[in-house]
């Protein structure tokens, strides 16, 4: 053992505690980095006694960063459908701002002013004669009408909305791959050189974060260090070179219209089509938005609509002539000339109107809500109040009844097949509240799921500062005891030296 | 249990989260306070959403069908009035006629009366309210019952000329009319003249109301019928009775036929007074009903409003104490925030 060997040790020190104390101020400097994992320079004793760092490891808990691209994802899907309910719900909800009574306090929804119509046809019944309530019940149908409007406007704005929401998504998705590619290549090339590429790696991670809030994904990775991304169903995304999602988005999405379906490499992976769609994401949310429950809505209010023509239609009131055609009445479309059948009624909730005949505004006469013949004013077969006295209210206690007597529903649009107009309405404004409450609710524990993923990911994988600054002194004692240790065998060598 | 490792920018920002929902919760509980009902009802509800609003249109409803009650029994109060006023007239024609036999009434007041009174009956039979006649039935913007003494002549007394023409030979102001024996006259009176207040005649001569009553819906789904009509018995045996007075109560008849021409008018007043009471009473039964109906109805919208506001009202109390516990929550949350962000290693090196 020499004292040039104690030298070259105590240089090692140096060295080492260099290496450390660089760990050190990039834990320290990233702090409070979103996504950044610290890094720990691990010493050992080296061939010759001393020490060195050779390998820096980043500190990283796959198990943990795969729970919160998985909460993400859940998060993201379970936010995009309650986003698109709780537009919808608006259109049914009842203001508690508003202070008059009737249908302003009780919402727009089809129940609520199915209900004020229903009102006012009483108080019609109990003045035939009068004009003025003859108008107001005419005004309240017109309400209905531009409530069904209304709600079916807004199945068509959420669908919309949705689609070009999946369509940015998409592009997202492929920005993403784009960078993810690149950043994949460098981690490559970096641990083959042996480079440090922790902060590489740190980027990778929050890039596959950030895909898992558009698209449900998992992840492996390959001994070379690369990584590969799939689907949640299955569906390759990256290996070795990134996949190619393509979506065609539709523009406006009536009433008829079905949207397109997502594409990866030309593969279908979403929609009833597939085996297993795709699960989670933002894109599946929406996707599940625009496909299953707007249009189940629409389904429900084209029923009403449909009914309503239905119910209210004019039947052939003439004892001679025998077999016309029933027409509609009070309720139905623009130049409509028969009464439409149950299973052409996709849509009508977009297009039924108050009949312009018994529509003042529009010229029209409201006795005839009372009379009769609002189907044709020049065909006398279709008048129910043949002799035209003022006091007939036969016809308008049928119309009440028709609102509350039982009418056949297609049981597709998922509330029963019978039911009166007004309890399907009512049911449909539960069904709609009470998805949009679970729906939010769930948004809620998914988001506070996600949350607490983060937390516990940033807790594993993060710095702690104090952490960070006692092994910093530690580090500062060992770099005394160095320096003292060099004084001394450097006095001991000059002693030596002065003795020969 | 292992101690691990716990990250400083969790730390630092672990009551953020607490603290960002506290924040939202505020704002909830703050709307709740001042308007006392659930911030978002159709969240808070969700499928009780349609539950809540049937209750409320459901109050709507017996709120308005209240309403039109009222102008239900405003109509059938006046027709009673009406009614009555037509009965205490009956019955003061009827004791006149009565005391025509003791010879103190003269044949030129019996004219009068039936001439009076017929004009009264048709002035309440034609009572109109609210823009529409009373006793019309459902041709309620007609005036049910024609005028008899118009000029031209009107159709039912050319009807009842006719007819005393056709049965006797000679007009009704003819010298024969002297010669009329008491039993031709009652002949022609339960006869020819009757029929002119019956139908066929009575609907083209005398009233144009519909002999369909109007019905209305007094509480939900439950309908009656709550007016009566011209065409009654009441109105056509008093009808007949009047008309019959001031036809032939002056036109020189002699004494017997003229004794008999007072009893048979004094029948036909007596049997139409008896009528109009049972239209009275049928009306009364309408109106008992529609008081019952409000009554009840009153009853259920009180417990409507309990149940609505059971449903969608929020508890003062409770909003309060809320309010106060968040507000703590949050003090503590921003006075700990504060003692971590002091507790760091480095202001003690």
């Amino acid at each position: 053992m020499s004292l040039s060997a104690a030298f070259n040790i105590i240089n090692s020190s140096f060295r080492a505690i260099g290496a450390q104390t660089a760990t050190i101020s990039g834990n320290v400097a990233n702090a409070n980095t979103p996504g950044y994992s610290r890094q720990i320079a691990s010493p050992i004793t080296d061939a010759f006694n001393g020490v060195a760092v050779t390998s820096v490891t980043r500190v990283a808990n796959a198990a943990l960063a795969a729970r919160v691209n998985l909460a993400t994802s859940d998060s993201a899907a379970q936010a995009a459908i309650s986003g698109g309910l709780a537009v919808l719900a608006q259109t049914v909800s009842d203001s508690y701002t508003a202070t008059t009574a009737g249908a302003q306090q009780n919402g727009n929804s089809p129940f609520a002013l199915l209900a004020n119509f229903r009102v006012a046809l009483s108080t019609y019944e109990a003045q035939p004669s009068s004009i003025t309530a003859a108008q107001a019940a005419v005004t309240a149908a017109g309400q209905v009408t531009s409530s069904l409007n209304a709600g079916a406007a807004a199945v068509t704005q959420v669908r919309t909305q949705a689609d070009q929401s999946i369509a940015q998504a998409v592009g997202t998705v492929n920005t993403l791959l784009a960078k993810f590619h690149a950043v994949n290549n460098s981690i490559i090339s970096g641990l083959g050189s042996g480079e440090n590429v922790g902060g590489l790696q740190d980027t990778r991670d929050s890039i596959v974060t950030q895909l898992s809030q558009q698209m449900g994904i998992t992840t492996s990775l390959n001994p070379n260090g690369s990584m590969s991304i799939f689907t949640d169903n299955g569906a390759t995304l990256f290996q070795n070179a990134p996949s190619n999602v393509t979506f065609a988005p539709s523009g406006t999405l009536g009433p008829n219209q079905t949207g397109t379906q997502l594409y990866i490499n030309g593969q279908q992976i979403t929609g009833s089509s597939t085996n297993t769609p795709l699960q989670s994401g933002a894109i599946a949310g929406l996707l599940q938005l625009r496909d299953t429950i707007a249009p189940q809505y629409q389904a429900q209010l084209d029923q009403v609509a449909g009914n309503l023509i239905t119910a209210f239609q004019e039947t052939d009131q003439s004892i001679t002539t025998t077999g016309l055609p029933p027409l509609p009445g009070l309720f139905t479309t623009q130049g409509a000339t028969s009464v439409p059948p149950s299973p052409t009624w996709a849509g009508l909730a977009n297009s039924i109107v108050v009949n312009p005949n018994v529509d003042a505004a529009q010229g029209g006469n409201a006795f005839l809500l009372r009379d009769g013949g609002i189907s044709d004013t020049a065909d006398q077969n279709y008048t129910y109040n043949s002799s035209g006295q003022s006091g007939y209210t036969g016809r308008l206690t049928q119309m009440v009844s028709a609102l509350t007597s039982p009418m056949s529903f297609s049981s597709g649009a998922g509330l029963g097949a019978s039911a009166s107009i007004t309890d399907y309405s009512n049911a449909s404004v539960s069904w709609l509240q009470g998805a949009n409450q679970q729906a939010s609710g769930a948004a809620a524990y998914q988001s506070s799921l996600q949350t607490q993923a983060s937390s516990a990911l940033n807790n594993a994988t993060g710095v702690n500062l104090d952490n960070e600054l006692t092994n910093m002194l530690t580090i500062e004692s060992s770099y005394t005891a160095s320096a003292k240790l060099l004084t001394t065998v450097s006095g001991m060598l000059k002693t030596l030296v002065n003795a020969v | 249990m292992s101690v691990s490792n716990v990250s400083s920018s969790y730390l630092a920002g672990a009551l953020l989260p607490a603290v960002r929902q506290a924040q939202s919760q505020l704002a909830t509980l703050e709307v709740e306070a001042t308007t006392g009902q659930y911030a978002d009802l159709g969240l808070q509800l969700g499928t009780q959403s349609g539950y809540e609003l049937s209750l409320r249109t459901q109050d709507d409803l017996l709120q308005a069908l209240t309403t039109a009650n009222g102008v239900t029994q405003t109509n059938m109060s006046a027709s009673q009035t009406a009614l009555s006023s037509i009965l205490s007239s009956a019955h003061n024609s009827a004791s006149t006629l009565l005391t025509f036999a003791s010879g103190t009434v003269s044949s030129g007041s019996l004219q009068t009366i039936g001439q009076s009174q017929l004009g009264q009956l048709i002035a309440l039979g034609n009572l109109n309210s609210g823009g529409g006649y009373l006793f019309a039935g459902t041709n309620s913007s007609v005036a049910p019952l024609n005028d008899y003494f118009s000029t031209p002549t009107s159709s039912a007394k050319s009807a009842i000329d006719g007819a005393f023409q056709t049965y006797f030979g000679f007009a009704v102001g003819a010298p024969q009319v002297a010669n009329i024996s008491a039993s031709q006259l009652q002949g022609f009176l339960s006869g020819p003249f009757a029929a002119q207040f019956q139908s066929p005649n009575w609907g083209s001569n005398w009233s144009s109301a519909s002999n369909t009553n109007i019905s209305s819906e007094i509480s939900p789904g439950n309908s009656i019928t709550t007016s009566t009509s011209a065409n009654t018995a009441g109105f056509q045996q008093l009808a007949q009775g009047y008309a019959m007075l001031s036809e032939f109560g002056n036109i020189g008849l002699s004494a017997g036929a003229q004794q008999a021409l007072a009893a048979r008018a004094s029948n036909s007043i007596t049997q139409g007074a008896s009528a109009i009471i049972q239209t009275q009473s049928q009306l009364g039964e309408a109106q008992s009903r529609v008081t019952q109906a409000n009554d009840n109805m009153q009853g259920q919208m009180s417990l409507l409003q309990t149940q609505i506001s059971r449903t969608d009202s929020i508890d003062p109390a409770q909003v309060a104490t809320e309010l106060t516990t968040l507000t703590t929550q949050l003090q503590t949350a921003y006075q700990l925030t504060a003692k971590i962000h002091s507790l760091s290693l480095a202001q003690y090196l």
